[in-house]
Order: C-alpha cells, then sequence, then structure tokens
C-alpha cells in the first residue's frame, strides 16, 4: 500500500487532522509548540485547574514533545537544536490536555496509549512521530522563535512556540479515527510471542 | 614513559564528543543494508532520514540526537601500562572541560536520583568501569553515552537453571515491553549467567561489539540468529511505527556461574553511540572506531 505524503499548515485544525490516516507522512510549516519536561506537563495541570495561568495560549494548539537549547543574547531568544523526547511519559497528562485544550496535534516519540487515543478521536487530534536523533535536520527548519514560556525552567523543558519551515518528515502514528500504530504493532507482537511459548 | 592525566583527559573528552556527533561505521552500514531489505515503506523512508541525519550531523558537526546523555566509559588497562597523574580525576575534568567548550552546547541531563536536581555534575559520573588486559602496555577506552532511548529499557531477571528457550523468552518479553520506545532499529546485548552486576556489565559489553562480528561460542552464534529473526518479526520497525528493520544485532555474552542465572538485556538506539581509542605508554594515542 502507498502512502501519502501532505504538506500543511501548522497549527492543525480538527478538520485538517481528520484528513490524515496512520502511517501517513507530513511535512510540517507554520506555528508549533514545543517541550520537553515531564515537570512541564504536571504545571500545565496545574494551569489547567487554575493554580498559574498558562505561559502562553496553548487552546486549539500543535503540542510536541520536543526539547529544545534556547540561549538568550540581548534579550533574544535562539534556538540552537530540537529534538523529540519519549511521549509515553506524557501518557497520564495527555489525555486532560488533549480534551481541554482543543488539541489539535501532538507528537514526539514512541506513541501514546489508548485513553490519548480516546482523547484524540474527540478532539480531532493526530500524533506525529518525529525522528529520534534527527536532531540536526529538523534543526535546519526552524525560521523563528515566536516566543519563550516558563524561562525560569531548565532549557528543554521550557515552553517554545517556532515558525518552522519543512518540518519533517514526520509519520502520522496514531490517527484521529482511533488508530493507534503503536498499541496495533505491541498488540500483534504480543500474540505472535503467546503463540511461540 | 607513561600516560599522563592530560593525555586521559583530551581523549576521554574527544570520545565523548565524537559520539555525539558521527555514528559508527558499521551502523551506518547495517542502517543503508536495513533499507534495502525493509518491506515497509513508512519503514523505508524512516530509515534513509536516519542516515541523512547522521550524514547532516557529521557534516556539520553538530548533535544526531539532543540527549547528549550521562557519560559512560569502559576501560581495559593493560597490566603493563604505566600510569602518570590520576585516572578517574582526568575522565572527571575531561568531562567538565567537554561541557564548558562544546559547541552546540549540551542539554543538562545528569540527574540526582534523589532530588531530580539537573546539571552537568553528579555523584559517580562520569561512569567509569575497569578491566584488565594482561601483558599489554596500553588502556582502551570506550565512550558509549547513556541516554533515555539507550538506558531506560534494560532489564535483568534471575532464573533457576534455565533452559534456552526461557532465555530467549526473557528477551523477547523485553524487547516488546520496550517496543517503540528505545528509537529502533537498536543493537541489543543480552548477558547470561556469571552474578547480578556481571550479567549486566556483559549485556552493556555486548552492545559494543562490532555489528557483523561472529560470536565466538557456537550456541549463541544460533541463538542471536534466532532472536534477531524474531525479533525482526515484531513489526515495530524504524521508530516504531512499523516494519521489518527492528533490531541491527543481538548480541550475546556468557560466563560460568551458580545454577541461579542471571539474563540482562540492554538497547543501543539507532545512533548507536560507541567510540574507542587505545593510549599507549609512549604517548601514542590509536583511534579504534
Amino acid at each position: 500500500m502507498s502512502i501519502t505524503t501532505h504538506r500543511m499548515t501548522f497549527p492543525l485544525t480538527a478538520e485538517d487532522a481528520r484528513t490524515l490516516r496512520a502511517g501517513d507522512q507530513v511535512i510540517i510549516d507554520g506555528e508549533i509548540i514545543i517541550t520537553a519536561g515531564l515537570p512541564t506537563h504536571a504545571r500545565f495541570l496545574d494551569c489547567l485547574d487554575d493554580k498559574e495561568p498558562f505561559p502562553m495560549d496553548l487552546h486549539g494548539a500543535s503540542l510536541f514533545h520536543l526539547g529544545s537549547y534556547s540561549r538568550e543574547t540581548d534579550g533574544q531568544f535562539e534556538i540552537l537544536y530540537i529534538n523529540p523526547t519519549t511521549s509515553t511519559r506524557f501518557n497520564p497528562h495527555m489525555p486532560r490536555l488533549i480534551r481541554e485544550l482543543k488539541l489539535h496535534a501532538t507528537g514526539g516519540k514512541g506513541g501514546l496509549d489508548e485513553a490519548s487515543a480516546k482523547a484524540m478521536q474527540e478532539a480531532g487530534c493526530v500524533y506525529l512521530s518525529f525522528l529520534g536523533g534527527g536532531c540536526t535536520l529538523l534543526s535546519e527548519a526552524i525560521e523563528e522563535v515566536l516566543e519563550v514560556g516558563w524561562r525560569d525552567m531548565l532549557t528543554h523543558y521550557r515552553v517554545v512556540r517556532l515558525r518552522v519551515k519543512g518540518l519533517g518528515p514526520v509519520t502520522v502514528g496514531i490517527d484521529a479515527h482511533g488508530n493507534n500504530l503503536y498499541t496495533q504493532i505491541r498488540d500483534a507482537a504480543q500474540a505472535q510471542l503467546k503463540a511461540q511459548s | 614513559m607513561a600516560i599522563t592525566y592530560e593525555l586521559i583527559k583530551q581523549v576521554t573528552a574527544q570520545l565523548y564528543e565524537r559520539s555525539l556527533k558521527q555514528i559508527p561505521d558499521d551502523t551506518r552500514q547495517a542502517l543503508v543494508g536495513a533499507g534495502a531489505r525493509e518491506t515497509n515503506e513508512t519503514g523505508r523512508r524512516t530509515l534513509q532520514i536516519m542516515v541523512e541525519s547522521a550524514d547532516a550531523a557529521r557534516r556539520k558537526q553538530s548533535l544526531v540526537c539532543s540527549d547528549s546523555g550521562v557519560p559512560v566509559y569502559f576501560m581495559q588497562i593493560g597490566t603493563q601500562a604505566r600510569f602518570e597523574g590520576n585516572v578517574k580525576q582526568a575522565i572527571e575534568d575531561g568531562f567538565a572541560e567537554l561541557v564548558a567548550t562544546i559547541d552546540p552546547p549540551l542539554l543538562p541531563h545528569v540527574t540526582n536520583p534523589l532530588t531530580l536536581e539537573r546539571g552537568y555534575q553528579g555523584k559517580g559520573m562520569p561512569i567509569t568501569t575497569f578491566d584488565l588486559v594482561d601483558g599489554a602496555d596500553y588502556i582502551d577506552i570506550t565512550c558509549s553515552p547513556k541516554a533515555l532511548g539507550s538506558g531506560r529499557w534494560a532489564a535483568l531477571e534471575i532464573f533457576s537453571f534455565p533452559d534456552l528457550p526461557t532465555i530467549e523468552n526473557f528477551v523477547m518479553e523485553t524487547v516488546l515491553k520496550a517496543g517503540s520506545q528505545p528509537c529502533p532499529p537498536v543493537v541489543i546485548g543480552v548477558g547470561i549467567g556469571g552474578s547480578f552486576d556481571y550479567a549486566a556489565k556483559m549485556a552493556k559489553e555486548a552492545t559494543l561489539r562490532k555489528i557483523g562480528t561472529v560470536n565466538r561460542e557456537p550456541i549463541l552464534v544460533e541463538m542471536e540468529a534466532r532472536l534477531l529473526q524474531r525479533i525482526n518479526k515484531t513489526g515495530f520497525g524504524p521508530m516504531g511505527t512499523g516494519g521489518d528493520s527492528t533490531s541491527m544485532a543481538v548480541h550475546v555474552n556468557y560466563s560460568a556461574g551458580h545454577g541461579f542465572t542471571p539474563v540482562a538485556v540492554c538497547f543501543n538506539c539507532w545512533i548507536n553511540r560507541r567510540t574507542r581509542a587505545r593510549c599507549y605508554n609512549d604517548g601514542r594515542v590509536e583511534i579504534m572506531e
């Protein structure tokens, strides 16, 4: 079966997200928000509980689990590089974030669990798999640093809004129709192992 | 003449930097080979981008992956090697100097497990293990930094008088638990026997073996082939989004032990960080890989 490559402008809308199928590839233009922090995700949940304000508007965002090295020179932030981190660490946080912020794209590497996939189906949201070890290539797509939030945190935990051009290709690992490549492959492999044992 | 503090400091820092900016030649070759065999189109494209990414990092002298991990060294010390100055201090100072000077700068990954504070220094860093080589007039230093993908999914279990299928099924269970998370296609190291700590050390050392080299133990030659075939049939594929290329190699070490048999399994992600150099008493440095 041949796969489709889409070039799309981000942040994605729910309609955009629903046009994608698990296994498709996407090249990203436009605005994305990134962070690799576990403490950052805990703070996001605090924000949903009105314990503190969000560092920037995340409503309807394309929020990716990408870490970044940010450096401030004369009040201007530059991002030296970006790269994905393992998304499964955020399994406990993502269902609420996807539903309540109405995220239409998320991603990183390694996928998310079924609870997140269910929230994604409801919100019209896709999970995009970035290349782990893609630091140099992915970083070439950065056009502009638009905003850096929670500057008090470690550099890869900060929340960074970027304008990118030609980021990817990335693979749709979980689509908005309930197809989760990660759990499908794992379940099939487990059945195979059981049959062999 | 002797191997000096300055030389060890310099060589250990260089090995780390090189391991972050280029992948080993055997690994690049294995990725290209996997790309030629891969039947899943997404998997094939992902393998192609992996090679492009590694080539771009090497060309630009930038990082292959932003998770530069924590520094891990394995030193084989020749019994005829002579030292001038402190060896462990040299490794520690080499890492500190690298952190201060490397371009682009590294993210702070060294974590205090008791407070979860992160930085560039910490108790026991760099992690260094030692071994002896009888009669050699050199030290052989391997650098293999450990990051989340290459460190988090390792496992160890102790069995009583296990048969080979029991051992192999434990490897498979560990591979399934890791799934897409260690950035496949991975190199898998397995240590069988010895003691709790020694099995883990053997597994780690097994990941450092060059891809394509043949195990000296015939029983393990067959075990490695069986495991590689089973792992590549799981379907995880490159980055875990599907395909036949889940592992580039399975390397198994063993040691005699008691009837209780520890089995350790660990991973190296697709970038397979591994550099090695040999420092001689006369000051020569030979880059091994």
